[in-house]
């Protein structure tokens, strides 16, 4: 994919994990849970800054690629037996072949043809899982989870809460996942999938082969997608309620408030979906809201973000943190 | 064209910076975060997930203000031992991924005390292995699935409803008993809720054709056109005593549905939890059927329940609970019905058992006895205490239930006892036969009998005296 790793790359990811390992520490428990599934969705969203800010295509099924990792995972768990980062491993490895499958179809589709397509998929997967209950669970799922912390993880740090285990075990992956993207996004790979986004033809004329590029942009994408699917599913069940076709539109929502075309915009838009609920509780707290009004307010608020980002900022908040044009377009 | 996407150093201080800001903010490490105990005139907070919104909401998110409600007189009473009840409620959308961070802010923010009266079987599975491992009560679920009331594999878990299995056996030996003639069949939910109902039908000796008299939808897609099918599929093999096994919101949408086809069988059958009228009514309302047609739909279909019809006025429970809710009550929309009247009992119930954790008199098992009556004596309340005397001293709590409860050592299941009763114009249950008879029966393979249990009066203030 790439030649060469990128030193400053690495650093950044260390840096990252550094960071998050710090607040993993300090914060409460109910935030270090917050903070796994802001690393999750960072993943999730990282296979849609890939796959439509990077390449240009659009899926609204992000989320049903998620569940492939996700069934995936809690099957081999359950059924093989092996620990949670090997099945993790392997939800990604079975995400990849996914992504083939379907890159092969949404390289011949664009536009809303291809949303259409992936918005559809995501609307099957949850029958699929109640129409072979005994396999998938139907719709009760399938029980899993990270169980305890090793012993050596708490000799070396401390006693540890089960959600701080819950971010440490996801962490890594996280980290992986970051740098990856990094080098994807500063490779000959992440260049000729930009050259595909902003003109077929002309990448054509380049010498880049766009049907195999498609492809292998969905194949990389759902790899993410999977990986993220695979630890959503680890925090306690994995189901066709954990993988509703909302959760898509969740992370396509990141993904456009934190800014399509960025990493760190991923990451923004991660937290500003996870934590925009606790935030506006927070705001609201003291109010005396119908639950009418309160009950729909961070859903409406995340639409009139959306809208205002579209109209306002296409950029999301990565892009307004330059305090120059966007060095990506 | 700059293909650089990486973090600036001028970005990464930023970032930190943030992060650090909201580490500030949202870490906020109250000082006695390990206490469970509540003890002096600390409030009991109690925590509850259920979908307030979404397609599964409609009905079900009634019963959390019903329960506040019911908190409140207490509370105006002066709470039980000095200690003020306070329920946070959590809105989890029926969405299993988000009801494990609500569970999450329940115990780590809100520092429940105990989980009471959460709605949802898929939900509450998310959920369940973790508040048991943390020891947490889970009182009152209202669900039947019979997975969750193994004490074996969940201690603290307690239900607050018969099984499905236990209802449909009660039904389905009166509907084989009635309509011995007559061509039954079914529609249900591919849930558990579903199957375990399927299962409880199939136990009484009920048996179901598939693709013929047997048909099913995937639970959640009660608004998709797949169900007029299903319907279909009922009429076209003259199905006369149709049975549906779904949730309220369902049920509404299959007699519309079936109306609308013209399919009208001679009985319409239905399990409890999906046959409240004013849900099904509202829903019908909605699709701008008249309330006088929709309880003209309603006429005549049979279900059964554990409890008072809410329209029974005679009933002692149901005049004091819709007093209280009259008064108490804040939620949107307080219209007394089924839900309601749940979420009252349930509010009882728990008041009943927490009470009687505090009672001095109270007798535990025998291995915590000794420290919960010095914890009572102290006026502290205890999680191991409370989870034992649920389980130790269940049949004591008393409720609106014609049934008592049947926590023990080997089961936390809730009532088994369910009267069989019919819809009268006023969308009332009202007892078939005229007179009010009580079934019992097991979820296993227990005979299907008459209950001699008598239902404890309720005190003129309507709180529990355990």
């Amino acid at each position: 994919m790439f030649k060469h790793f990128q030193k400053g790359n690495a650093i950044k990811s260390l840096i990252f994990f550094a960071l998050i390992f710090y607040f993993g520490k300090v914060f409460d428990p109910y935030n270090q849970g917050q903070l796994s599934v802001v690393l999750i969705y960072f993943i999730g969203i990282l296979s849609i800054t890939l796959l439509t800010g990077l390449s240009g295509q659009i899926s609204l099924g992000q989320g049903a690629l998620m569940a492939v990792g996700g069934y995936t995972c809690a099957l081999v768990v359950l059924n093989l037996g092996l620990s949670y980062w090997q099945s993790i491993i392997i939800s990604a490895v079975v995400s990849l072949i996914a992504g083939w499958l379907l890159g092969i179809t949404a390289a011949r589709l664009s536009g809303p043809y291809l949303a259409g397509t992936t918005l559809v998929i995501a609307l099957a997967i949850p029958s699929l899982a109640t129409r072979f209950e005994s396999v998938f669970g139907g719709d009760v799922g399938l029980s899993v989870d990270f169980g305890n912390p090793p012993e050596w993880l708490s000799g070396a740090i401390g006693e540890i809460g089960y959600e701080q285990w819950q971010l440490f075990a996801i962490l890594p992956f996280a980290t992986i996942a970051l740098f990856l993207a990094l080098n994807i996004f500063k490779s000959r790979t992440g260049r000729s999938w930009r050259a595909v986004r902003d003109h077929e033809i002309a990448a054509s004329l380049t010498g880049i082969n766009v049907q195999r590029v498609k492809i292998f942009t969905f194949v990389v994408a759902s790899g993410f997608a999977g990986l993220a699917g695979a630890m959503y599913g680890l925090r306690g069940i994995v189901g066709p309620s954990v993988y509703p076709v909302s959760l898509s539109l969740a992370l396509l929502t990141g993904a456009i408030l934190g800014g399509l075309r960025s990493i760190a915009g991923a990451f923004f838009g991660a937290a500003l979906v996870v934590f925009l609920p606790d935030l506006i509780d927070k705001i609201t707290g003291g109010w005396e809201l119908a639950p009418q009004v309160g009950d729909y307010l961070p859903a409406m608020v995340s639409g009139i973000l959306l809208i205002l980002t579209v109209v306002l900022n296409p950029a999301g908040i990565a892009g307004a943190l330059h305090h120059h044009k966007p060095r990506h377009k | 064209m700059n293909i650089r996407a990486s973090l600036s150093r001028k970005k990464l201080i930023g970032l930190t910076a943030v992060l650090i800001a909201g580490s500030m903010t949202l870490a906020e490490i109250p000082a006695n975060a390990n206490s469970s105990d509540v003890s002096g005139t600390s409030d009991i907070v109690l925590g509850m997930q259920l979908p307030q919104t979404g397609l599964a909401s409609p009905g079900y998110n009634k019963i959390d203000d019903a329960m506040r409600g019911y908190f409140d007189y207490v509370n105006s009473k002066g709470g039980i031992g000095g200690k003020k009840i306070r329920l946070e409620v959590k809105d989890d959308g029926y969405k299993a991924g988000l009801t494990i961070s609500t569970a999450s802010s329940l115990i780590n923010k809100e520092k429940v005390f105990s989980f009471v009266g959460s709605v949802g079987t898929q939900t509450h599975i998310a959920v369940i292995k973790d508040i048991n491992r943390r020891k947490i009560p889970d009182v009152f679920v209202n669900t039947g699935y019979t997975e969750f009331y193994k004490p074996a594999t969940y201690p603290t878990t307690f239900a607050a409803l018969g099984t499905y299995v236990t209802e449909a056996k009660i039904m389905g030996k009166y509907l084989k008993e009635t309509y011995a003639d007559k061509k039954i069949g079914i529609l249900y939910q591919t849930d558990d809720f579903g199957r375990n109902a399927l299962k409880g039908f199939n136990e009484a000796g009920l048996t179901f054709e598939k693709k013929k008299t047997e048909a099913s939808f995937i639970s959640g897609t009660q608004s998709n056109p797949g169900l007029g099918s299903q319907i279909g599929q009922l009429k076209a093999n003259g199905v006369e005593i149709a049975i549906i096994a779904a949730v309220s919101s369902a049920t509404a949408v299959s007699l519309l549905t079936a109306s609308a086809l013209g399919y009208k069988p001679e009985k319409w059958v239905v399990i409890s939890v999906g046959a409240d009228a004013t849900t099904i009514q509202t829903i019908a309302g909605l699709r701008g059927i008249a309330p006088a047609d929709s309880a003209a739909l309603l006429k005549g279909l049979i279900s059964a329940s554990h409890a008072p019809a809410p329209g029974d006025s005679s009933d002692e429970y149901v005049s004091a609970f819709k007093k209280i809710n009259d008064e108490f009550n804040k939620g949107p929309d307080k219209r007394w019905d089924n839900n309601v009247l749940q979420g009252m009992n349930i509010g009882y119930m728990t008041v009943g058992a927490l009470m009687g954790t505090l009672n001095t008199k109270t007798v535990f098992s025998a291995k915590n006895n000794k420290t919960c009556q010095a914890n009572a004596k102290k006026g502290t309340l205890s999680r191991v205490c409370f989870i034992d005397y649920m389980e130790s001293n269940g049949s004591k709590i008393n409720s609106a239930a014609f049934s008592a409860l049947q926590y023990s050592a080997t089961t936390h299941e809730a009532f088994s006892g369910f009267w069989i009763g019919a819809y009268d114009a006023a969308t009332v249950l009202q007892p078939v036969g005229g007179t009010r008879v009580v079934y019992t029966t097991d979820s296993g393979s227990g005979l299907v009998t008459v209950s001699n249990y008598k239902r404890p009066a309720i005190a003129a203030d309507a709180l529990p005296k355990n």
